[in-house]
């Protein structure tokens, strides 16, 4: 059960910055707090009682986005169901629809924040590898003296490890910014114990753009989650992929190659057969979003033999 | 804890109160407004009996700190029909597809259906489901469900006539006609309450101190900085129990809390009842418990061996029960078989789950009655049990049984009603326990894991000469139902077949797990499935057809059981060709087929898992043929 002594309720950055440092030690940040609330049971962490809840739900800076200079910034408090249900995010972000409706549910997406599932750091976190693959920057504010003091970071830096970050104790992320890929072809992977409210043993995300021809692959992004301490971009995949015309050789010989990033601590055997297929899946899903024609069936299923 | 003003409008209405910074939205709507029918299943956001619509958008309201909800629009289930309304359609399309069985689960199913409805009017079938992918219903297997979402889209957007909400006609007979629940109105609109629901005036709340260990003495019980704590009206131990202590289905020998010794994680110790649940929660740390570990045992065929540690004394070889059949000549049947098979099958211990975690009010009436009201699916011997632990006469001693939300066996024991009961006594005030779930998983009985050895003698045209069957169930830490377990599973263990020579044994045995207890089909599934297991093995062996070879060996109209009862007439011919026309069954023995199964793929097999029915695009050739 949690429990906390003070729930703050700021509404701007500065007044969230002010109680954040003044907050006794033990104090957490919540946005949506879907997470913290399940993980103060037993078998978790148990009961919990923390001496304050911040609350940057309503903070007017954290809400919403804004996309230019191909980058989409996202305000901390974008909500999963947002991919979902936003034509813009939708078509500048063609792979978060499919990530988030394998996230959570409808109702737990309407309140969970994409920063919030960055910031755990869970190495089977479903909002990082699509925000490896579109190259995001998380955006970090603290006080220095009354001043508001800003940097950014990008993703592959920040995250450390298991629920382990590069966030400093008096620091608020307040964005995420990330490549705007209108025109790709999105999707996402993922495989856990039920449809709904699962998660993940292992997901993967790709994006892909095709040139006229419909053949060939002028750019793909591709990144893997739950197969090690943190979330992975697979950059030899993606070199190998791009510029060259899209055959089932081509798919089944990238998709033998991430194997050997699967690093977890456990059911490494089982994790390795799912990314082979999972890398598949998610370029031919990505075709199919792309609206070119898949690479013949039969020879897809032929290169496996 | 520093309280804090909150507003918001509930259901149409201004609401101003204060709240606590720890309360749940959840907490809030069901102890501050009591309203409630907002369930809480799991407190983890993982079944949706708690949904509500939060400014228009549904939400798990287990999952929300109350201070989020300053200034919203919240709506309940309470607000779709108003009292004194008529239901909308979509809880009227619940009432009539019978999608409300227990009912635990319905209201929140329910705001999810209006929530899919109101997002999307036009959903598809794949849309609905994914929609709906936060709630869990344990009773339905969803099929009545969503058939009332696609009723109520229907209706809304007038493409059916409201009067198919209308009850059809019994005619003449109840059989084979729909006939409408006459409890779901109440189901459907969130009003029916259950035992976590109840109030009393003056009522304590109770938490329960569990064993961590498997099993040791418990040397010590220090209540007394616990009783000191303010707020606190009382704590119980087994010391309180002024009668004869001992509870079970078979055999009494669970006391109502541990007494000298705790014989499995989760074994209540101790409880405390205290103004609020918090208080409780805080009384609990303050109790003084000194235990001194001593060997457990959590493998059957360990625990039947000598020198195994004894779990209760009265039962040396930690034997709950042991059930032999014998039928004909077993040796001469071995004899007799051209083959004999013989393997091994494990089932594993399963969980009820139940959407409605255990929970219960008991008080001390006026007359002196100590009553129990709780969702218990065998009040009459639980009032038994507790008339003789509490030493009053049977009329001193009253159960009421509130609305079951889901049982499946699971709430036939009398796991806390004696708990409750005690502390009522004690403190002189209403006491109500409502378990977490996690208490629930962690502490009530599951289904008996087996070992089955089988051994079965076939002449080589398929008859089956001779049958061995010897099945050891892990009955776990107390007696429950394992004894009743046991003999049903030896009843049904050979299946419907007419086998002439038959030795069967099964054992329920002491371990330091989780008691085993009455889950459905109360033994017969472990059987049934080593039977039906063995027989498609042997056909195998035999190059049968699996069908052709149990109607060669199916029971027919007077036949005699192998517990020696004659049958009239027997069902399993009928229900064999309905089962292999259904199926699409290629006849044949196994391995016959060609590469491509006919079987599968139909009309009525369940389609691959996929989400993204509201947005996804068409592949454009043959994507599935990938694999």
């Amino acid at each position: 059960m949690l429990t906390c002594d003070k729930y703050h309720m700021p509404t701007s950055i500065p007044e969230a910055l002010a109680i954040w440092q003044d907050a006794a030690e033990g104090s957490r940040l919540v946005a949506g707090a879907t997470d913290i609330l399940p993980w103060a049971r037993e078998g978790r962490a148990g009961d919990v009682n923390l001496p304050a809840m911040i609350d940057l739900s309503r903070v007017a800076e954290l809400q919403g986005y804004k996309v230019a200079n191909g980058r989409v910034h996202l305000g901390a408090n974008v909500v999963y169901q947002d991919f979902l249900t936003d034509e813009t995010l939708r078509q500048h972000l063609p792979c978060m629809p499919f990530c988030s409706i394998w996230f959570a549910d409808d109702q737990i997406r309407a309140q969970a924040t994409l920063v919030g599932n960055l910031v755990n750091a869970s190495p089977a976190a479903d909002g990082t590898p699509p925000m490896l693959a579109l190259n995001a920057e998380l955006e970090i504010v603290r006080l220095d003296g009354k001043a508001l003091k800003r940097r950014t970071i990008a993703l592959s830096d920040f995250v450390k490890g298991p629920g382990k970050t590069d966030l400093q104790p008096d620091e608020i992320v307040t964005a995420v910014i990330c490549d705007s890929l209108p025109g790709y072809g999105g999707s996402f992977q993922k495989v856990g114990q039920r449809r709904s409210l699962v998660i993940s043993s292992a997901c993967a995300v790709a994006c892909i753009k095709m040139a006229e021809d419909d053949e060939t692959v002028e750019d793909i992004r591709l990144a893997l989650g739950g197969v090690g301490p943190v979330p992975v971009r697979l950059d030899d995949i993606e070199m190998l992929l791009r510029g060259k015309r899209i055959t089932a050789d081509l798919i089944t010989q990238a998709s033998a190659m991430p194997a050997g990033r699967v690093a977890s601590r456990t059911r490494q055997e089982y994790r390795r057969t799912v990314v082979k297929g999972f890398i598949e899946a998610a370029i031919l899903d990505a075709l199919i979003e792309c609206g070119v024609p898949l690479p013949n069936a039969a020879e897809v299923e032929n290169a496996h033999v | 804890m520093s309280e804090f003003e909150l507003e918001m409008t509930v259901n149409g209405k201004p609401i101003h109160r204060r709240a606590k910074p720890h309360q749940r939205l959840l907490d809030f709507i069901r102890d501050d407004l009591n309203l409630t029918g907002t369930k809480e299943g799991c407190g983890a956001g993982e079944c949706g009996t708690c949904s509500v619509f939060v400014d228009g958008k549904l939400i798990k309201s287990c999952l929300m700190p109350v201070a989020k909800a300053q200034g919203v629009q919240i709506e309940t289930i309470e607000g779709l029909a108003p009292h004194g309304s008529d239901l909308t359609t979509v809880q009227k399309a619940f009432h009539k597809t019978g999608a409300s069985q227990c009912g635990y689960c319905i209201p929140g199913m329910v705001m999810a259906a209006t929530s899919a409805l109101r997002e999307n009017p036009d959903a598809g079938i794949e849309e609905i489901k994914e929609r709906l992918g936060g709630n869990i219903c344990r009773c339905t297997g969803y099929t009545k469900i969503f058939e009332a979402v696609e009723i109520a889209r229907d209706v809304i957007a007038g493409k059916l006539s409201s009067t198919v909400l209308d009850a059809d006609g019994a005619g003449k007979s109840y059989i084979g006609n729909n006939v409408r629940r006459l409890d779901a109105p109440s189901k459907v609109a969130g009003k029916l309450r259950y035992a976590g629901d109840m109030v009393m005036p003056g009522m304590l709340h109770m938490q329960v101190l569990r064993s961590p260990h498997a099993h040791a003495l418990v040397k010590s019980i220090n209540t007394s900085a616990a009783e000191a704590l303010p707020g606190v009206a009382c704590v119980v131990t087994a010391a309180d129990v002024p009668g004869e202590d001992g509870f079970g289905v078979f055999v009494h020998d669970q006391p109502v809390m541990a007494d000298d010794r705790v014989r499995y994680v989760g074994e209540a110790v101790a409880a405390v009842a205290a103004d609020d649940v918090l208080t409780a929660k805080r009384a609990l740390e303050l109790i003084e418990l000194e235990y001194e570990e001593i060997p457990a045992v959590f493998d059957v065929e360990e625990a039947m061996k000598k020198g195994a540690p004894v779990i209760h004394d009265y039962a040396a070889g930690n034997l709950v029960k042991h059930i032999p059949i014998r039928k004909g000549d077993i040796e001469k049947g071995f004899a007799e078989a051209d083959l004999i098979v013989e393997q091994a099958y494990d089932t594993q211990p399963v969980e009820h789950a139940y959407l409605e975690p255990e929970a219960g009010i008991a008080f001390v009436d006026h007359d002196d009655v100590v009553t129990v009201i709780s969702p218990s699916q065998n009040i009459t011997h639980h009032r038994h049990m507790l008339a003789k632990i509490i030493n009053k006469p049977i009329n001193k001693v009253r159960f009421i049984m509130s609305p079951v939300g889901g049982g499946f066996g699971g709430k036939e024991d009398m796991i806390y009603q004696g708990i409750l009961a005690l502390a009522t006594m004690k403190a002189g005030q209403p006491v109500r326990l409502v378990f977490t779930r996690e208490e629930s998983i962690i502490s009530t009985a599951k289904r008996h894991p087996a070992q089955i050895k089988y051994k079965m003698g076939i002449k080589n045209d398929g008859r089956i000469t001779a049958v061995s069957f010897e099945m050891i169930s892990d009955g776990g830490a107390y007696g429950l139902s394992t004894e009743g377990v046991m003999r049903k599973a030896a009843i049904l263990s050979c299946g419907p077949y007419d086998i002439p020579n038959v030795q069967i044994d099964t054992y329920g045995v002491y371990t330091n797990n989780t008691p085993s207890g009455a889950f459905r089909t109360f033994g017969a599934m472990q059987s049934q499935f080593a039977t039906e297991s063995h027989m498609d093995i042997c056909a195998e062996k035999l190059g049968l057809d699996p069908f052709e070879f149990r109607r060669i060996n199916m029971m027919r109209d007077g036949a005699v059981t192998h517990t020696m009862q004659t049958l009239g007439s027997v069902s399993i011919g009928r229900v064999l060709d309905a089962a292999e026309k259904a199926s699409r069954w290629e006849k044949g023995p196994v391995g016959v087929r060609g590469s491509e199964r006919k079987d599968v793929g139909g009309d009525d097999t369940r389609p691959p898992c996929t989400l993204g029915a509201r947005f996804r695009k068409e592949e454009k050739n043959g994507r599935q043929e990938v694999a």
